[in-house]
Parts: C-alpha cells; sequence; structure tokens
C-alpha cells in the first residue's frame, strides 16, 4: 500500500508559539502553504492553519490560535489509512511525524489525488497494486489470508453482442455488487484486469468460499437491463502459509501463488460449470519448492 | 494683499506643544478578574505569559467554552473567598451584558464575607 512518506515535501516550515498570528500568515503566503506545525523547545505542541488565521486578530500569539489537538501519522501510515484519519477528524492535513521528530505535512489534496492512481476510474474500486500491497501487509502481520479471483463468464460476448458501453455498465453493477458483500474490516476488493475482479480476506478459507458462493449468487440473481445473463465463476486460494512465511521466503511469492492458483481454480470453475472452486494450500512450502 | 507681499511674508512657525500625565503603572496591569473575548487582540495564552511574568502565580486562567469570552483570569486570592464556581457565573453574566468577542474586559472586584455566628454563653 502507498505510503504517506512519498507525499511528504522537502522543505518543512514551523512556527513559534509565541510569534505573531500575523506572522504566521504572512509565513504562510509567502511559501504558499495552508498550515504551520507549532513546535517549542523541538516539541510539536499544535498546528495553525488558514482556518485558524480567519478567525484570529493578527496580534495574537500563535499559541491563542493555534489548534492544539495535532492528529499526526508516522510516515510509514498508508494513504487509505491517512484518508480514514482526516476524514474521522474532519481535517484537511495531517502531520507526519517519527517518534517526536516533525518530518512534515500532508493534506486532503495530495492524498485524494495519489489515491486516484490506485483507483479503477470505471468501477471505483481499488487496482491491483493495492489488492497486492493489502495481501503482503497482511502476511507481514502474520495473518493466514484467502484469495477470490472472479472472472465474468462470456464478457466478450456481452461487449460484441450489447456494446461496450452495455459493457462498461456491467462491469460498474458487478463492482457495486461485489463490494455491498465485502467486509472492509476483513476483504479487500479490487478490479484485477479487464473483466476480472479479485479479494484478499483474512477469512479462513471455508468462510472465504462462503463469501465467494454469495458474489455469484448475486451477480446471477441479479435483473440485468434487457434481461440479459451475465455470470460470473470464482475461484478460492487460501490455507496455512505459516511456514513459508517464518522460513524467511519473500512474501510476495506466497500472493503471487495464491493469485495464480485462485484464478487456475476460476477457469476450472468455468469449465466444470460449478460457480465457486475452492483450493487449499496447505502444505504450501512443499508446493513451492515443486 | 497682493502676490509680491505673499511671497515676501516669513516662514510659518511651527511648534509642539507636549502635554505629560504621569501616574505610576499598575502591576499588574489588571485587576481582580479579565474576560478575554475570543476574538480579542491577546489571547488567555499571551495573557498567562504576561501575568506570569509580572505576577508569578497570583493568577489563575479558566479556559471557557462560551459564546462571546474564551477565558477568564482571575486573582486567585479572590478564590480563596468564592468558589468559582459560585464567582465566575455572575462576572461572566455581568460582562457578557456589555462586552462583544473582540474585547478584553477587566472588572475589580469586592467581595463582603457576612457571617452571624452564635455562642453558648
Amino acid at each position: 500500500m502507498p505510503t504517506v512518506e512519498g507525499l511528504i515535501s522537502q522543505k518543512l516550515y514551523t512556527i513559534d508559539p509565541l510569534a505573531s498570528v500575523g506572522r504566521a500568515a504572512s509565513i504562510m503566503e509567502r511559501y504558499g502553504i495552508g498550515s504551520l506545525p507549532v513546535v517549542e523547545e523541538g516539541k510539536l505542541v499544535g498546528i495553525i492553519t488558514s482556518r485558524d488565521i480567519k478567525r484570529s486578530h493578527p496580534n495574537r500569539l500563535v499559541a491563542d490560535a493555534m489548534t492544539r489537538k495535532v492528529i499526526t501519522v508516522p510516515p510509514t501510515a498508508c494513504l487509505t489509512e491517512a484518508q480514514k484519519l482526516m476524514a474521522k477528524y474532519k481535517i484537511e492535513r495531517l502531520v507526519v511525524t517519527r517518534e517526536s521528530d516533525i518530518i512534515g505535512i500532508v493534506t486532503f489534496a495530495q492524498i485524494m489525488s495519489e489515491l486516484g492512481k490506485y483507483t479503477d476510474s470505471l468501477t471505483g474500486l481499488n487496482k491491483a497494486e493495492i489488492f497486492y500491497e493489502k495481501a503482503l501487509e497482511l502476511l507481514k502481520e502474520g495473518q493466514e489470508i484467502a484469495v477470490i479471483f472472479l472472472d465474468l463468464d462470456n464478457f466478450g460476448f456481452i461487449n460484441k453482442e450489447y456494446g461496450h458501453i452495455y459493457g462498461d455498465n456491467v462491469l460498474r453493477q458487478t463492482a457495486l455488487i461485489l463490494n455491498s458483500l465485502i467486509d472492509s474490516n476483513k476483504d479487500t476488493l479490487c478490479r484485477y484486469a479487464g473483466d476480472e475482479f479479485a479479494a484478499v480476506t483474512t477469512r479462513p478459507l471455508a468462510e472465504a468460499e462462503k463469501l465467494a458462493r454469495q458474489m455469484v449468487l448475486a451477480l446471477t440473481n441479479k435483473n440485468w437491463p434487457g434481461k440479459i445473463k451475465v455470470a460470473i465463476s470464482a475461484g478460492v486460494a487460501g490455507g496455512r502459509c505459516s511456514e513459508l512465511r517464518s522460513s524467511g521466503e519473500d512474501s510476495s511469492y506466497i500472493v503471487k501463488y495464491l493469485v495464480n492458483t485462485a484464478s487456475l481454480a476460476s477457469t476450472r470453475a468455468k469449465k466444470v460449470k460449478k460457480p465457486v472452486v475452492a483450493v487449499e494450500a496447505i502444505e504450501f512450502k512443499e508446493t513451492v519448492g515443486m | 494683499m497682493t502676490l509680491q507681499e505673499t511671497s515676501r511674508s516669513p516662514e510659518p512657525q511651527r511648534k509642539a506643544d507636549i502635554t505629560i500625565k504621569l501616574s505610576e503603572f499598575e502591576i499588574p496591569p489588571m485587576q481582580d478578574i479579565l474576560l478575554v473575548g475570543k476574538r480579542a487582540p491577546i489571547g488567555p495564552e499571551a495573557v498567562r505569559r504576561m501575568v506570569d511574568a509580572v505576577s508569578p502565580e497570583q493568577y489563575e486562567i479558566v479556559r471557557l467554552n462560551h459564546e462571546v469570552f474564551e477565558a477568564v483570569v482571575v486573582k486567585k486570592s479572590l478564590l480563596r473567598l468564592l468558589p468559582k464556581e459560585k464567582l465566575l457565573p455572575v462576572v461572566i453574566d455581568e460582562g457578557n451584558r456589555i462586552a462583544d468577542d473582540k474585547m478584553v474586559v477587566k472588572a475589580q472586584i469586592n467581595i463582603t464575607i457576612q457571617i452571624n455566628r452564635t455562642v453558648d454563653l
């Protein structure tokens, strides 16, 4: 997952709490910035923003105009985590700190712009990069993961028969349905590519399989415009990967293996005309060693 | 007066009158209570640093959640006579009648305590 560290500007301007609001305003105007962390004896004591300045007399001390409660994030915080913090506290800026050191400031606009690069513009879902980053993050945390890989059936036919605008609408509706079924605390969904979707989940394999069945069923039962039939096949892969992880292997290999296994399982589901095929990746270490 | 006469007239004399009023500077330059408006030119932190510098440990700053005033600076000795829960609402209520959020209002407080005690003879 991309982190806030990449968004921090090189030059950081701070201000003393005993400086005047007028001085803070002139620094912000000169450097075209919207806020200044307030630092006293090397310690972050507040933040003064353009909003604070607008409602304060310019003669006031920064200490009397600043916002005292500063919401901070470490540079390793992912962009979505930063976005959630901003939404929770209804703020537009976060101060980035490493232990007690102030590293910089990130703004809501920066975060949204960066997140846009990892969001699929058609469906609004995450792109595959976020899926991979999340899977790696979960493995690093020591969690077991499962991958659900979903592939729309005969999507090429839909595009050719009804046109690409209709096909795009099917993709959007599919994304909406899949997104409504996931639990964001457990699952991360993405548009993997074209007519393929994938989710990484911390659910046990059996539960992941159950979720995949719900997804397939929800799409099949939807009343699509023109009464066309849209179906999707799912492959699920998961199991105990702890042995491999503890052996110091590259975690990305586990993720790639699970994605590959799940995608092959979805192909098999199409062939055998089953909605879901699940593959348990126990003894994963031996499989990798083959 | 002709133009020639005007050009010959002397330059006007410029004088300054100086009026001096001397009086003793009050230390601290405030009285018993200060009500600090939310948009006043000085805020409670500036007041705190000022009173700490000129009268250390004699004043207490109480931050308020009030529509006009941001804080009250009160002489600690007053709070020995009357708890702040009793004193401040009265002062804030009266201050609110005359002040707006751009003002800093100082208040002089006189407290008289009346006591009647009866003892057995």
